[in-house]
């Protein structure tokens, strides 16, 4: 029988691919495609350098020098920012392929060759640098083979990580613990960097110490300076992961979702403890407003994607940015330690975004029908889920200094206010370019999947270019208190931030709605098909 | 033909939670029989094909498709059955021609065989009168059609049918059952889930029901009947469907 499976998953893939396009709206094809040429475009131009700096005989001191570093970073990127960003990429459809007489090994094939897609940036720089290796005269012609290796050794255990994680997270009740180790785990090497004691940490992960480690190792190789040990080392890393992805991906195959997830809820279901909390929209709102908001708090705290990314924002979020602003390298008077609330509470809205703002009939993609349905207008329901997302994001600057406070980080009350004014103006911002978003490309998410599973660098690319719009009043409103060296001024400039959003935010909704009437069928139909053999 | 039956299954548990959803199962379908499976919601039937496709392992129990054991020797299993699965598990951005050439080449045939036979069988089955529509723009009966039609690309041994005639119009109903039958005349074995008992009466000739994961009744279709009742009496006999009535005022 060969590899035709495999061929055909990938063929059916292509046809599922090729028939989306002409469906989907040429605006946001062509909005897509811009923003995943301009960040793919940055890398192969970081690849181009990389190449260029690898193929001169001069500058071979400096390449001995960095490379371990490089390729350790290049690791760390591969295998962390899947998780900090809870976007897996893509991955097969195993519920719907599993019915099929295909032999693991082709599935495990597949399914490490989809791992390209969390780490396509790094993917880009090895080819950069391969071929620079290559027509450098002072290195020998096989000198790139151990990038090659490199590249299917972090594509290996990238599989087994995923394959754990997603088990892992089947688990109700337990998933949040165990991201909540993850992140921690993931945001360790920089906190111990920054917080002292990396110079250890640094003879430990590179240089001539620890040649057995899978970069160094792959480095010293990829210089031209062949040793057993080296061989040895990089091999055996790579056949590790093998075994590790190999293994994880078998008890994947075997395990039963459904089962993990009732495991924990069987004791019996009673009223849930946060029913005073849905209930809370009734005692201020009127219907339907207050049934829409109540409707969305349900949603959100039952979706297991949600509850992690509202987790990471008052946990992650700190610890990320904590040694920036009082580590030792940091004064107390720098722009990080003096704005370390509001740093954290924007980068909580970051996590926030994909679930509260961009997409926001994605996630209960079920009932998108419904808000055409209803006898109110859609406006009455984008400003439930706007007021719902509001009330997440209040939640979570509230969670994130309740946390300062008990670390005993040093915030002081104006501090607080400084952070809840900035959210808001950046919140209002961010509603009016999603409700937009929204409605001229929604995308449907299972919302049960804690991590993502579009490829990372789309979203990145969509962060990095819509976040600065929505950041432009903020930085304003800093600089005023720079040049003019008062509280009031920034305050000022923040409510002139928030008078200016309130109007985007009332212009963006006529257009949102208007939109949404034209294009209604087209969001049905996006919302409610299901995807190919790949899931992307 | 093989002496063992198409599908052995003894002592077949599945538990989520504290929750026994198919609770110590023992069923013996004979080859080249039509048999129904039923129950009524949540009664396991889902469950027990899902255990049966290998999609969710039992907690306890064996079982033999074809005289073969699962899951130790599911590839082989797997090659051998006809699968008309909810809906879920079909992929709605490939057109009904795509998605019955794939699955026969998941099956292992040459791609231009498997396109020459996925061509015949969306004539057979009406869907190729619009050649460029997706699987997604399907009707639900269309949907259903397009399954069994992938379902019969690879001559299977042995169908395992989730509602094959949900949503089906009588006409196509009847070309099912017409192709279904002549399956069954050339040694193949069916098992089929259906909440349609008329359908169920009139095709099947053995019948098991199951009722909160447990095996309440199995029989041919005459031991089950008895004087002039019908399945459905025997259905709601021995599932209790008596039912308290709340009158609704407001209603």
């Amino acid at each position: 029988m060969g590899w035709n499976q495999a061929r055909a998953i990938i063929w059916a893939q292509w046809r599922t691919v090729r028939n989306y396009i002409p469906r989907s709206s040429l605006g946001g094809l062509v909005f897509s495609g811009l923003l995943m040429a301009l960040w793919y475009g940055a890398f192969a131009f970081l690849a181009g350098l990389a190449g260029l700096l690898l193929s001169r005989p001069d500058d071979l001191p400096f390449v001995k020098k960095v490379l371990p570093d490089a390729l350790l970073v290049c690791f760390l990127y591969w295998q962390i920012i899947p998780i900090l960003m809870a976007s897996m990429g893509s991955s097969l459809e195993m519920k719907k392929l599993l019915v099929y007489p295909v032999p693991h090994g082709q599935l495990f094939t597949l399914e490490v060759l989809l791992r390209i897609s969390t780490g396509m940036e790094m993917f880009l720089l090895l080819i950069g640098a391969g071929i620079g290796l290559l027509l450098n005269p002072l290195i020998p012609f096989w000198a790139p083979l151990p990038l090659v290796f490199f590249a299917v050794f972090n594509l290996l255990c990238s599989a087994g990580v995923r394959d754990l994680l997603v088990r892992l997270l089947a688990r109700k009740r337990v998933r949040e613990i165990v991201v909540f180790l993850f992140v921690l785990a993931a945001a360790l090497p920089q906190v111990m960097i920054l917080t002292g004691g990396h110079e250890k940490i640094r003879r430990f992960f590179s240089g001539e110490s620890s040649p057995f480690l899978p970069w160094t190792a792959a480095a010293s190789l990829a210089q031209g300076e062949f040793s057993w040990i080296s061989v040895a080392a990089l091999i055996g890393w790579t056949a590790a992961a093998y075994f590790f992805g190999r293994w994880q991906f078998e008890r994947g195959l075997i395990f039963d979702a459904g089962e993990a997830g009732a495991r924990t809820t069987s004791l019996g279901r009673r009223s849930s403890p946060l029913e005073w909390f849905y209930r809370l929209p009734n005692a201020v709102l009127p219907n339907p407003l207050s049934a829409l908001v109540e409707k969305e708090l349900r949603f959100l705290t039952r979706s297991a994607r949600f509850r992690l990314v509202f987790l990471m924002g008052f946990s992650f979020g700190l610890l990320i940015w904590a040694p920036l602003a009082f580590g030792q390298a940091s004064s107390p008077n720098s722009l990080m330690s003096q704005n370390y609330l509001s740093f954290v509470s924007v980068y909580a809205l970051l996590l926030l975004s994909d679930a509260l703002f961009w997409n926001c009939f994605g996630f209960d993609r079920s009932a998108a029908q419904v808000y055409f349905l209803v006898p109110f207008k859609l406006s009455t329901v984008l400003i439930g889920k706007n007021l719902a997302a509001l009330f997440f994001v209040f939640l979570e600057i509230s969670a994130i200094t309740l946390v300062c406070a008990l670390l005993r980080l040093p915030i002081t009350l104006i501090k607080i206010l400084e952070a809840a004014a900035v959210t808001l103006v950046v919140t209002l911002f961010l509603l009016s370019i999603g409700n937009l978003s929204s409605v001229y490309n929604p995308r449907s998410v299972n919302p049960v999947k804690s991590f993502r599973t579009s490829a990372g660098g789309r979203m990145q690319a969509v962060l990095m270019l819509t976040f600065p719009l929505a950041l432009i009043p903020v930085l304003l409103a800093f600089l005023a208190r720079y040049a003019f060296d008062t509280e009031w001024a920034f305050f000022a400039v923040l409510l002139f931030g928030a008078m200016l959003g309130g109007f985007v935010y009332s212009l963006s909704m006529d257009s949102a709605v208007k939109a949404a009437e034209q294009r209604k069928e087209q969001i049905i139909a996006t919302l409610s098909k299901g995807a190919g053999p790949i899931e992307s | 033909m093989d002496a063992s039956p198409a599908i052995s299954v003894q002592n077949l548990r599945k538990v989520y939670g504290a929750k026994a959803a198919v609770d110590g199962l023992d069923l013996q379908v004979p080859r080249g029989c039509f048999f129904g499976f039923l129950g009524p919601n949540g009664a396991g039937k889902t469950t027990t094909i899902r255990m049966l496709m290998g999609l969710a392992p039992p907690t306890s129990g064996t079982i033999e498709l074809l005289g073969l054991p699962m899951p130790e020797r599911a590839l082989e299993v797997k090659q051998k059955i006809g699968l008309v699965p909810d809906e879920s598990l079909l992929f709605d951005h490939l057109t009904g021609l795509e998605f019955t050439e794939f699955v026969g080449r998941m099956y292992g045939l040459s791609r231009p065989l498997a396109r020459e036979r996925a061509r015949e069988l969306l004539a057979l089955f009406e869907l190729d009168s619009e050649p460029r529509k997706l699987i997604g723009d399907y009707s639900k009966g269309m949907r259903k059609r397009a399954a069994m039609a992938a379902a019969l690309i690879h001559r299977p041994e042995l169908f395992l049918l989730d509602e094959p005639f949900e949503g089906v119009d009588a006409v196509g109903a009847r070309l099912m059952k017409e192709i279904l039958l002549e399956q069954v005349r050339r040694g193949a074995t069916m098992f089929l889930t259906s909440h349609v008992l008329e359908v169920v009466e009139r095709l099947c000739d053995r019948v098991a029901i199951i009722h909160d994961g447990k095996l309440v009744l199995s029989g041919t279709m005459s031991e089950l009947r008895s004087g002039s009742e019908t399945l459905e009496d025997v259905f709601v006999r021995v599932v209790g469907a008596e039912r308290p009535t709340e009158s609704l005022d407001w209603l």
